[in-house]
This record gives C-alpha cells, structure tokens and sequence, in this order.
C-alpha cells in the first residue's frame, strides 16, 4: 500500500469517526483528525485513526441510539465516559426523570407479574399496561411545553384544583365518597393522577396562585371526600413548610391539615376491592413471588427521590416532595382501604406517577454543570472552521 | 455524592504520564506511545477525565506554517490529586521507563 493511499485511508477514518460521533463530542473527532495528520510516519497514523475510530464507536452508537429519548431524557448531554454500558448508567444516573420512567416502567411490570400470578382478569393487566402507555405519552408530549415551565405552574394547580373540585361536585358517586369520574367505561380517579404532579410542582413553585390552587385541592380533598389524598396533601406539605418556611407553604400547610382532619372525622366505608386495596398483606398469601413483586415494585417508585436527593443538592426540596408524596399513598393502602399504588389494579395512580415526574428536573444540577462545559452548537461551527483551515 | 469508579491500569499510567509532564501541555499521540495504549483507549478515558474536570484542554496553533492544530491536554488541581492518589503499580513504571527509553 502507498504512503498517499496510507495517509488518505487514515484521513477517510478520521472523517468517517467525525461523521458518526454526536456534535458533543465533535471537538473530539477533530482532535483525532489533527493528532493523525501530525504523526509522520503514515502506517502509524492509519493506525492511530482506526483505533480511535474503534474506541469512539460504541460511544457514538450509544448517543445515537438514546437521542429518540432525548425529549424524555434532556437534551445535549455527553455519555460521561467509561464503557458503552457505564455511559450509559451514568448518563442515567444524571437524569432524575429518566430514572423515573425506568421506575415506572419496572413496578408495572412487577405489579403486572403480581396481578397474574394473584389470577386477577386479563383486563386489569391490559388496564395497567394500557394506562403505563398513556402516562408516559402525556409525559412525553407534556414534557417540552409551555406548561412544565415555571411560569405556567401556578396556571396549571388552579386548572387541576378545579378539576378535582368538579370531581367533588359532580363525579360519580359510591357510598358517599365523589372521587371518580366515568371514562369509557372506567372508573377514573382523577386525585391519584392530579394531586402528585401538583404536589411536586408546588415544590417549585412559590406564588399565590400556585398555593391558591393547592388550598382549592385541598378543599376538594375534603368535599370528596378521600383520606388517603388528604393525607398525602398534608404530609408533603408538611415535608415543603419544614424546608421552606414562607408563608405560601404554611397557608397551604394549614389547608392540608384541616382537609385530612376533616376526612378523619367523616367514617370511610368503602370495602376493600380485590387486586387494589389491602395487596400489601394478601399478596404475599397468594405467592412469594407475588408479594415480592409488589414491594418491590413499590419500593421501586421512591427511587428517583433517594437518587435525585443525594446527586442533586439544588433540587432536594423537589425529590423530597415526590418521595413524600408516593410514600403517603403507600401508607394510606397499608393502613386503609386505599388503592395500592402502580402495583395494584388501576391506571389512574400509573398515569399520575408518569405526570409527577413532569416535576423533577430532566438533568440534575450536578449533570446541568458538565453540560455547561461543553461547547456549544455555535462554538463548534466557530472552531470548525479554524480547523478545517489548519487542515486543509 | 458522586463517585469515582475504580481507576483502570491504563488511566493511572495515562494520568502519571500527565502528572510527571507538570503543568506542560501533553497531546494525544505522545500520551498514547508513552503509556502504550491505543488511542481508542486513550481517548474516551480523556473524555471521561475532561468530563470529570481532571483534564484541561486546549487548541494549539501550530509553530510550523502549514500543520493542523493540536489538542493539548494537561492535569487540573484536581486532576493532580488524582493522580497522586491513583499511582501505578510498579510494573507499570518500569514498562513505561523502559518505553521511553527506547522511543
């Protein structure tokens, strides 16, 4: 082989990896391409190209292969390092929302395996896995709006607030209790799929209309009424005023503690529903496996907290609120007979945790700080052409 | 609280390479003979390391008219520290030695 054809193999490598590589790392396959073009001797810089090509690919293929999610995932960030398998964890690991969506997707699976081995009907796994899907639609359509931004916050607890009081007013009622509405069919609770973004979005948000629309669920809570949700209002906001003492967080602090108070004093007479309430027991009566899929399905769903809680100092206030707020319906169906979230039969608390991870951020601050490293869009092109002028 | 995973062999030979040229600028081909480690090695661990804020880098404009830049690479203080608390085993020095003596 010549030493032109050499040189201009190792030249095609090099451009070959700078075509497959993401623009983060472009600045990396220039590098490559200038250390090749610097090496002498031209064996060895074919050599050094195809390494490099070799070394950088699973990385690339990596990028490429997450960029379908990035809408999901948060955009632009590199894979930190390491193998195609750690990059990937790691990239992970950074991203709170995306550690939910695994969570989401894995305690319905479990909660699926229990409904099957427990012998419920094919329905109910249908529903559950019907209504994963459609919780993380919304989640994926909602994601990049308007709405998730902070300005829109206090808009979008009001909007829910009011549904929820609608529901109060208007929703379908059994044994005294207005907490569903009719849907095709299904009985949907629209507290279990509004109430935990609310709450997690209250974490951030701190206006009048943002407490406004937590005291109005509050009220709703009440009228309804529902224990379990009242409680869960008043435990994370009780989590949000021990943090973050303004007086936003003590109004709506107070709201809570009256809504749960006023559903203590009112008796709860709805019977336990097979497949939904009272799993934490059973299902370990059914089968081992069955019990085991359903705690640790449930254990699952506290996940993105604990991990957001220890990489993402900036956002604890949120990661708090979304632990509190799914440890409160864990509690509420071990000590009544409340719906066991995600692992139990009903889409309407798997859609509601595929919509309160529209609260947590989609990179954590610690991630967010490595991005702010790397060069822009507009830098590369800028750097680019500097070199393809040093190169040509 | 982040964590570092264990270094590999390769990244303490790489980083001692680093932290024995001090606060002069390392590229990568000179960084991939000295540690005899091929560049599809060499560069994600300096991705990785550029990442993690260990590594500073740089463009180099050329001194001769006519050659392309050159990404240059030193440690960061922290980056030192790294280094210091990850050395290489033993053997790993003299093979390192025993290269550059050769080159």
């Amino acid at each position: 082989m010549s030493a032109g054809l050499r040189r201009g193999l190792a030249d095609l490598t090099c451009r070959a990896l700078q075509a497959i590589l993401p623009p983060s790392l472009q600045s990396w396959g220039w590098a490559i391409r200038c250390e090749t073009a610097n090496i002498p001797d031209d064996t060895k810089a074919l050599l050094f190209a195809i390494q490099g090509l070799c070394g950088l690919m699973p990385r690339a293929i990596a990028s490429h292969l997450l960029q379908p999610f990035a809408s999901l995932f948060g955009e632009g960030t590199p894979l930190p390092g390491g193998s195609t398998t750690m990059s990937i964890v790691q990239a992970t690991m950074c991203r709170p929302r995306t550690i939910g969506i695994a969570c989401a997707i894995a305690a319905v699976a479990l909660g699926i395996v229990y409904l099957a081995i427990a012998g419920a009907p094919m329905r109910y796994l249908g529903v559950n896995a019907g209504a994963l899907v459609i919780g993380l639609t919304m989640l994926a359509l909602l994601g990049g709006s308007p709405a998730a931004d902070q300005r829109w916050m206090g808009a979008a607890i009001v909007a829910a607030a009011g549904t929820l009081l609608a529901t109060a007013f208007l929703g379908a009622d059994v044994d005294g209790a207005a907490r569903w509405v009719r849907l095709g069919g299904l009985a949907v609770q629209p507290s279990l799929i509004l109430v935990p973004v609310m709450l997690v979005a209250f974490s951030r948000c701190h206006d009048v209309l943002a407490t406004a629309g937590i005291v109005a669920a509050a009220a709703a809570m009440a009228l309804q009424p529902d224990r379990a949700m009242a409680g869960m209002l008043a435990l994370c906001l009780a989590a949000r005023a021990i943090t973050d003492r303004d007086r936003h967080a003590i109004a709506a602090l107070a709201a809570g503690v009256a809504s749960f108070a006023a559903t203590l004093a009112r008796a709860d007479t709805l019977p336990a529903t097979p497949y939904v309430d009272q799993i934490l027991y059973s299902s370990f009566q059914v089968h081992g496996g069955a019990g085991l899929a359903v705690w640790g399905g449930l254990a699952l769903l506290l996940l993105p907290a604990v991990i957001g809680w220890r990489r993402d100092a900036e956002n604890r206030a949120t990661y708090v609120a979304f632990g509190m707020v799914w440890l409160a319906a864990m509690l509420a169906a071990g000590l009544g007979n409340y719906p066991t979230p995600i692992v139990g039969y009903g889409g309407s608390a798997i859609i509601g945790y595929a919509l309160s991870l529209l609260a947590l951020p989609k990179l954590a601050s610690a991630g967010a700080s490595a991005v702010s490293r790397t060069p822009d869009a507009t830098d590369s092109t800028q750097r680019d052409r500097t070199l393809r002028v040093g190169l040509a | 609280m982040s964590r570092t995973r264990a270094l590999s062999p390769h990244a303490r030979i790489v980083l001692a390479i680093l932290l024995e040229a001090g606060g002069r600028w390392s590229h990568g081909y000179e960084l991939a003979r000295l540690a005899d480690v091929k560049s599809g090695t060499l560069y994600p661990l300096l991705i990785r390391l550029e990442a993690q804020g260990y590594l500073e880098a740089e463009w180099q404009q050329p001194v001769d008219g006519g050659r392309p830049p050159r990404h240059a690479y030193r440690l960061t203080a922290t980056g030192v520290q790294l280094a210091q608390a990850n050395p290489p085993g033993d053997a790993a020095i003299l093979n390192s030695r025993r290269r550059e003596a050769t080159i």
